[in-house]
């Protein structure tokens, strides 16, 4: 279904949200390189792994520290970030590096339609979110070479 | 009356009448001879005495009001005037000095000013602790929109998960419709907090929505969708039983109304009338006599559910080709009061 898979690491307290939407990217033909489900195992995974994607909640097991998971995985210029959230109130204005939010509850569709996204603008292709209502961007997208592979 | 010669030496007090050593409390003799400074004190505010020792040293005559005291100890606000006397060569021979005591209208003063300082802060006591309470009311508020959207994330993955385990046949089939049931539900939770407006929300909002989520399980080029709904504000106690209908009717159409790759289409549509709200959907398909009764079964039983509890009617009819529902639901009254439409509820919506 999609031309190159990518690799995503999913940041997610609850479990069962978690192994639903692996079996989700699994459809969609992506790879999931891990789970984790509080800020410290995201951020050693996110250094381990380098994913290409990485789906962040705001609220893990220690607290409302998705924002600085989503700070510290965006400073590797090869990952893009998403967050994934019931609470968007917490997204500060600069979006920790993230480019931009899916709101739970979300849809598959909403969900393959936010990873054509990201998919289209790593390849510098025109990307687009029209029709997805629960994916917001956090802002106009950047022209430049910030999420395309460095090296 | 008092008064002072500047051309001695530290500008002395040289008369002073009776209505001032009464005031004063001083014999005449006590007072003889010194400057007025004697009757300063602790509180004499020793701004106000510098622009009176100005206004003496430029000749200037001045008003003032500052603290004296008596020769009791006690003490008294003195409303003073002074003034330059001059010879007839325009050499200042004398400062006149007639006094005043303004205690009476300084103690007023104050108490007023005490009793408006103590309401400024019962005031702001008030204030802030309403403050905290609404602070509190709203991080609540967030944390159950945050449970409510997670619970049903939690919900809707526990089907899902479900599902994939399941081998195809009926069971799989009823589990994902359960997840889409729950999708729909879960679509007017993010609307209805997203907006700002707890209390309503826009049909035609959910309806776009809904219908992209519909398109994008289908092979639109054999059945097209489309929907006409009009912009109406929907109070949220009606928002989740309208959502479950229109899903369950629009679902239903798609899936039996077209079957062995029948093409067609569905139309939905949503206006304000009169009568309240009227929604319509139709479809060209095989009909509801052509369909197989079986699984349009629970769909069917659970809008006319939900159109009993919005106390609206349903209309189903076969149209040759296809089937056309028809609902009518009367608007409560958070939803008539929108800025969208300006319509008053009319006596009609009383009845049971």
């Amino acid at each position: 279904m999609t031309e190159t898979p990518l690799r995503i690491l999913v940041v997610e307290d609850e479990v069962l949200i978690a192994l639903e939407l692996e079996c989700l990217l699994d459809d969609l033909g992506h790879i999931t390189v891990g789970v984790a489900g509080n800020s410290a195992d995201a951020i050693a995974l996110g250094q381990a792994t380098s994913p290409d994607v990485a789906f962040v909640d705001i609220h893990l097991i220690d607290g409302p520290t998705g924002v600085e998971v989503a700070r510290a995985l965006s400073a590797d210029p090869h990952t893009t970030v998403v967050f994934m959230t019931a609470n968007a109130k917490r997204i500060p204005d600069d979006f920790a590096g993230a480019v931009g939010v899916i709101a739970k509850p979300y849809s598959e569709r909403v969900v393959a339609g936010a990873l054509r996204y990201v998919a289209d603008r790593r390849a510098g292709l025109a990307a687009t979110v029209e029709g997805l209502d629960g994916f917001r961007l956090a802002s106009a997208p950047e022209t430049g070479e910030r999420h395309t592979p460095v090296r | 009356m008092v008064l002072t010669d500047p051309r001695q030496h530290d500008n002395p007090i040289v008369w002073a009448n009776e209505a001032f050593l009464s005031l004063t409390g001083y014999a005449w003799e006590e007072i003889s001879g010194r400057n007025c400074r004697m009757l300063q004190g602790p509180e004499t505010d020793p701004r106000a005495v510098r622009r009176l020792r100005d206004a003496v040293i430029a000749g200037r005559p001045i008003e003032i009001e500052l603290v004296n005291y008596r020769k009791d100890g006690t003490s008294f606000w003195n409303g003073m005037t002074v003034a330059p006397v001059h010879d007839e060569t325009g050499q200042i021979v004398h400062f006149y000095s007639a006094q005043a005591d303004m205690t009476g209208k300084y103690r007023t003063e104050v108490a007023m000013k005490d009793a408006h300082d103590e309401l400024e802060r019962r005031v702001g006591e008030q204030t802030a602790h309403l403050r905290a309470a609404l602070e509190q009311k709203t991080a609540l508020l967030h944390e159950v929109d945050h449970r409510v959207k997670n619970n049903l994330q939690v919900i809707s993955s526990l089907m899902l998960l479900k599902a994939r385990r399941t081998p195809r046949g009926e069971a799989k089939d009823a589990l994902q419709g359960m997840a889409e049931r729950i999708g729909a539900l879960s679509t007017v939770h993010r609307m209805l907090y997203s907006t700002g407006d707890v209390t309503r929300f826009d049909l035609r909002e959910f309806a776009d929505d809904f219908v992209s989520e519909l398109v994008a399980g289908l092979d639109t080029d054999r059945t097209a969708v489309s929907a006409e709904i009009d912009s109406i504000a929907v109070s949220a106690a009606m928002a989740a039983p309208l959502a479950l209908m229109l899903h369950e009717l629009a679902t239903n159409a798609v899936r039996h109304a077209f079957p062995d790759s029948r093409p067609g289409r569905v139309t939905i549509s949503a206006q304000r009338s009169d009568d309240g709200l009227r929604m319509l959907i139709e479809d060209d398909g095989v009909g509801l006599a052509g369909g197989t009764p079986n699984p349009a079964g629970f769909g069917r039983s659970l809008v006319e559910m939900v159109v009993r509890q919005l106390r609206g009617v349903i209309a189903w009819s076969d149209v040759a080709p296809g089937t056309r529902v028809e609902i009518l639901v009367p608007l409560d009254a958070i939803s008539l009061q929108s800025p969208i439409t300006d319509r008053a509820p009319g006596p009609e919506w009383a009845s049971p």
